[in-house]
């Protein structure tokens, strides 16, 4: 436990030099003030923002959820997939059907839904033993279409293509998040989610964290630079290789139970391949095999779109009224969307994450940066 | 444990870096919203000593609304209570005591703009008509769309629906069946309606949408009507179907069993296709085999031109009925025009644009004409015209009662007894969700190219007994 | 019986624009060992090079398929030349996800240029047909099918007679090698490029005919032509075709009589059959029917 707040003399605080330098969750003095700023901005965002800006960054919350799931199978363990938005629905679905139809509590229908990804995971990942690359990469393609299809047909499940109304609860002992009444302060909606959702994301990325400092994460690593010697040193490439698949589409399956109960309407198009490219995007852009990377490219991938809206009218070339000449927002967001990804993959791979790590090196090697 | 030297893992805090980079991004966005939320709250002292000026001016107001009350006959309610000195109106959210702001989320990209796009043009000219020519509701109250994208998703309309419902007193349309849909919960939560621009039948009892012309399935029955009536079929003609596997198909479907029921003839055969098909042999294939003599279709304009280019290459000519979203008029452009010409009827709302025998059409043509000459011919131009022509009855109405806030524009909705369009589209009678009776007649078009968005009418808005006995099942 | 003809040819129609959509993916990847998500949108440029050339600019339709066929190339080429080219020896996630984006960039492009709305295309096939019998086929398949004939015989022909083809079959095998023997990998590689987004302009020529047929999404279809590129093995032109044959055929044959006899599957089955039948085939054969087995060495 000491390790965790452990503190270190400035003079040696890049260093590492035992075990319990490395486990350290916040070695420095900046780390720790950036926890403790990080705690003041979760409990005072909602006071400040707008609904509406609240809704972009409790949607951004959850998209990073699911990105931090797509980066433990794509950026820690090196298994390319396209499927992830298959994951993502059946949390949903799980969530309507739990929370909703049975009405169950907030902790059971997230948890179900935890378990009915990590079982669709289970099953999927023993596909991906014998494919990598692009052949895995297109055969998670075919899940997803196939997901999609069976999305659409379960009816009885999922409502078909006319969608399904969410009602699940979001009450935890207590506190109902989406009526969220404290000290004669009455939150909306969006911000009563707000700290539900970011709460999550909070923990998701501490136990992923975690898991990457494990046995497991290791084997993940392992696995993604070079299977076969990893399967020489001992690691169980199947064994990972699924645990890998179940890890991810279970916080997948989170993240879209919380869309569901969020939105409180779900739709089989919307579980499509745009949406897997999306969380691909995001943790391109953000930064794979960061744990902080998916999070920053969450938020940059949803926020995008709204910036460029409010701006819409700024921007050259833009048709705001239907009819008028020059290319729609959509058009535009769409095509920023493809040059960003271009653009990060060519001049900047290791996405965001990097840049800030840039940053930070520079002031950290004042003077003598370069 | 040399790697750890080398690369020394650089986990620094991801939650406090993230929401700050985050928060500079959304405060970013912010601009615009903020704003427009201080104007709301600084406006209603402002306008309050003008209001008082205005109940003197409001006996001038009638003169200028008896124009409207001659030619487009709003709600009975209305013509009246113009007389007397309206109440105080309050601002409130999308009125800020001279102005009221209504909301349209529609498809403005993406394959749906091509309905979307029209449907919100039509909603633009009719208000700019109104408040040039009339000077707003009850003539002082301009009109101001607050437009948004949706790009026919359901995710985007309930994020745009979040971010201008606090701006605008209704929304005059929201498009897209699944959009509809998930904008409903959040419509009851705020006490808000919205006109949904689809046709279905499931909006008629819906307490927070104003629905405002017949659903699909009335179009159905009243074509297959005419064509076992006038249309020269019979009901022992084999009869199939080809429908979009969605809400959209089922709505046709539905209308078309109860058409079956009623007039006493078999579906033979009903073959479906998914949006987005770009092959329908076996569709065709199934249909020719059947040896149908008329094939009804709910489709969308690419897929129906790709069943018909089958259809023709199969030397397949049955009698095609469509609903009205499978027709956009570059189809008689098209190596398929004379088989069009030859064997395709639509089944629509309202009229042949320019029909010379109804004043409304011409009327509406003229607003075209001035306020938006390069609109071509397009029935969802109609459509979103009449959406705003239903909405100045109902604003009308509410301002009458003095009350533009959310119960203020409900009460007003259930205390209408018909929506008038004059001759340009049936009325609708009104009232509670649960006494709403939509209108029941349709219009028959056959494809013909020398007509604008080339079709004609073969038979404009009339009605058939079986499309009466439909009965709009109560909301569940 | 008869039915059973008429969707077995609809099917080799189908399939055979499948084929001609997986030869462009296969030529890039055997070249290259990428495969390029954005065909789809070099399809659809082709196909609009077309309409272009032959409606706006009233160029004879056949001298207008020439020309998108050169601009389509051209398209790849540079392609290539400028975004690619930088992305050597990245890992093939990134160089997949590179592909990606530019689709999306790329469609925008169409879609700002050329609208969204459907148009014709003005072929000169129409909706004529030729019956045999009691089996009517469309001008425009057997059109489809004859191309995709024709661009598999010149493919083999331009691979196993001409330096270049012989040179791109070399760098396949062993890029080192292949350059020790004084062979420009990067003249190869852009001439794959460039005879990939030929290909993709006669596919896009083939989906595009038809009434209003020419709209953004034609280029949707490379995404039913990864199955038929799977199955034929990534690097086998041969394995291409066969694949979008079979596929194709799948395809029009399940939504014939899946429907009727097997409607548990759920509606439209047919739409995901491809798929379906792709992970059968790799689950038994990793690399396809035709598809070299890599070889990994420790």
């Amino acid at each position: 436990m000491t390790a965790i707040l452990r503190g270190r003399d400035s003079a040696n605080r890049a260093m590492l030099r035992d075990h319990l330098d490395t486990t350290a969750l916040w070695r420095t003095g900046w780390r720790r003030a950036g926890l403790v700023i990080g705690l003041l901005v979760y409990i005072v965002a909602p006071l400040y923002l707008s609904d509406f800006q609240l809704t972009v960054v409790d949607y951004a919350g959850i998209a990073a959820i699911g990105a931090i799931g797509l980066n433990v199978l794509t950026g820690y363990t090196g298994q390319i997939s396209l499927g992830h938005g298959f994951f993502l629905g059946a949390g949903a679905y799980t969530a309507a059907y739990v929370g909703g139809e049975l009405d169950l509590p907030l902790p059971l229908w997230l948890a179900t839904a935890a378990l009915a990804g990590a079982l669709v995971g289970a099953v999927i990942g023993p596909f991906a033993l014998r494919l990598r690359g692009s052949y895995l990469a297109i055969i998670t393609l075919g899940l997803v279409f196939i997901g999609q299809h069976v999305f659409e047909n379960w009816d009885s499940v999922t409502g078909g293509l006319n969608g399904l109304a969410v009602t699940a609860p979001v009450e935890l002992g207590p506190v109902d998040f989406a009526e969220l009444d404290v000290a004669g302060h009455a939150f909306t909606r969006n911000g009563g989610y707000f700290y539900l959702i970011w709460g999550l994301v909070a923990l998701v990325a501490l136990l992923v964290k975690n898991l990457m400092r494990s046995r497991l994460g290791r084997a993940f690593q392992a696995v993604r630079d070079r299977d076969s010697a990893a399967a020489v040193m001992g690691v169980r490439l199947a064994r990972t290789k699924v645990m890998s698949f179940v890890v991810s589409s279970s916080l997948a399956a989170v993240a879209g139970a919380l869309y569901g109960s969020y939105q409180r309407f779900v739709n089989p198009d919307e579980f499509g391949l745009f949406l897997s490219i999306r969380y691909v995007a995001m943790i391109v852009i953000g930064g794979v095999a960061t744990i902080y990377g998916p999070v920053l490219g969450a938020l940059f991938i949803t926020a995008v779109p709204h910036v460029i809206d409010a701006w819409s009218d700024r921007i050259p070339g833009v048709a705001t009224q239907p009819g008028e000449s020059g290319i729609t927002v959509f058009a535009l967001n769409q095509a920023l969307f493809g040059v960003l990804i271009v653009g990060f993959l060519l001049f900047e791979p290791r996405g965001l994450a990097a840049v800030w790590a840039r940053v930070k090196t520079y002031f950290q090697s004042w003077p003598f940066s370069y | 444990m040399r790697g750890t030297l080398q690369r020394p893992p650089r986990r620094s805090n991801r939650r406090g870096v993230a929401l700050l980079a985050g928060l500079a991004l959304v405060v970013a966005a912010c601009g615009d919203d903020d704003d427009s939320g201080a104007d709301a709250t600084a406006a209603p002292a402002a306008t309050e000593a003008p209001a008082a000026t205005e109940a003197p001016a409001a006996t001038e107001a009638p003169a200028a609304t008896e124009a409207p009350a001659a030619t487009e006959a709003p709600g009975a309610t209305e013509a009246p209570a113009a007389t007397e000195a309206p109440k105080e109106l309050e601002p409130g959210p999308g009125f800020d005591g001279s102005t009221i702001k209504v909301g349209v989320i529609t498809a403005l990209s993406g394959p749906a703009a091509l309905i979307g796009t029209p449907l919100a043009a039509g909603q633009q000219v009719y208000f700019d008509y109104l408040n040039a020519e009339l000077g707003g509701i009850a003539g002082k109250y301009p009109v101001e769309i607050l437009l948004e994208d949706n790009l026919y998703e359901t995710a985007t309309t309930v994020q745009k629906y979040g971010k201008i419902k606090d701006d605008v007193v209704m929304f005059t349309q929201i498009m897209g069946t699944p959009s509809i849909s998930a904008a409903l919960p959040l419509l009851a939560e705020d006490n808000m309606i919205a006109a949904p621009a689809s046709q279905d039948a499931i909006w008629v009892r819906e307490q927070n949408l104003f629905p405002v012309i017949e659903p699909y399935q009335i179009d159905v029955i009243n074509a297959m009507s005419y064509y076992v009536g006038d249309g020269g079929g019979s009901t022992a003609d084999t009869i199939c179907a080809v429908i979009q596997n969605d809400v959209y198909g089922e709505a046709g479907l539905d209308g078309l069993e109860f058409a079956a029921d009623q007039l006493g003839f078999e579906i033979a055969t009903v073959t479906r296709y998914a949006a987005g098909d770009q092959d329908f042999t076996a569709q065709v294939t199934e249909l020719a085999n059947t040896n149908c003599d008329m094939v009804f279709a709910t489709a969308l304009p690419t897929e129906f031109a790709g069943i018909l280019g089958a259809a023709a290459q199969r030397a397949f000519e049955p009698r095609w009925i469509a609903q009205s979203p499978a027709w956009v008029d570059e189809l008689a452009g098209t190596p398929l025009a004379e088989y069009l010409e030859a064997h395709v009827w639509i089944v629509a709302l309202g009229r042949e644009w320019g029909d010379p025998a109804s004043k409304d059409m011409t009327e509406m043509v003229d607003r075209v004409a001035t306020y938006k000459p390069d609109q071509s011919p397009d029935y969802y131009f109609t459509f979103g015209y009449l959406q705003a022509w239903a909405a100045h009855q109902l604003l009308e109405a509410a301002v009458a009662d003095g009350d533009l806030g959310r119960e203020g524009i409900i009460n007003a909705m259930n205390g209408l007894t018909a929506l008038e369009f004059g001759d340009l589209s049936p009325a609708y009678a009104y009232g509670p969700p649960e006494d709403r009776d939509p209108p029941r007649g349709s219009t028959i078009f056959a494809v013909d190219r020398s007509k604008p968005f080339a079709l004609g009418a073969l038979a404009t808005n009339f009605t058939t007994p079986e499309a009466e006995a439909y009965v709009f099942p109560a909301a569940d | 019986m008869n039915n059973f003809l008429q969707y077995c040819f609809g099917g080799s129609a189908l399939g055979a624009r499948y084929a001609l959509v997986a030869l462009g993916f296969v030529v890039i990847h055997r070249a290259t060992g990428v495969i390029n998500f954005a065909q789809g949108s070099i399809v659809a440029l082709g196909a609009y090079f077309t309409f272009n050339a032959h409606q706006t600019w009233g160029l004879p339709f056949v001298v207008a398929v020439g020309i998108a066929v050169l601009g389509a190339a051209a398209v790849g080429v540079l392609i290539e030349r400028f975004i690619l080219r930088r992305m050597a020896g990245e890992p093939v996630f990134s160089v997949i996800m590179l592909t990606i984006g530019l689709l999306f960039v790329i469609d925008q492009v169409v879609t700002m240029v050329w609208g969204q709305d459907a148009q014709n295309l003005g072929d000169p096939w129409g909706i004529d047909t030729v019956t045999a019998g009691e089996i009517v086929m469309a001008v425009e398949d057997l059109w489809s099918i004859g191309l995709a004939f024709a661009v598999v015989a010149a493919f083999f022909v331009f691979f196993h007679y001409s330096g270049t083809g012989l040179a791109m079959r070399a760098v396949a095998i062993d890029e080192e090698a292949a350059m020790a023997r004084g062979i420009s990998v990067r003249r190869v590689v852009a001439v794959a490029w460039g005879i990939s987004g030929a290909v993709a302009a006669i596919a896009g020529v083939t989906l595009a005919s038809g009434p209003a047929a020419l709209r953004p999404s034609v280029g949707l279809i490379a995404l039913a032509a990864f199955p038929a590129m799977i199955l034929g093995g990534l690097d086998s032109p041969f394995g291409a075709v066969v694949g979008g044959f079979i596929i194709g055929i799948t395809q029009t044959l399940t939504a014939g009589y899946q429907p009727t006899h097997a409607s548990w599957l759920g509606e439209d089955f047919q739409a995901v059959t491809p798929y379906v039948v792709m992970i059968v085939i790799l689950m038994l054969r990793p690399y396809g029917l035709f598809g070299t087995k890599e070889v990994e060495r420790l």
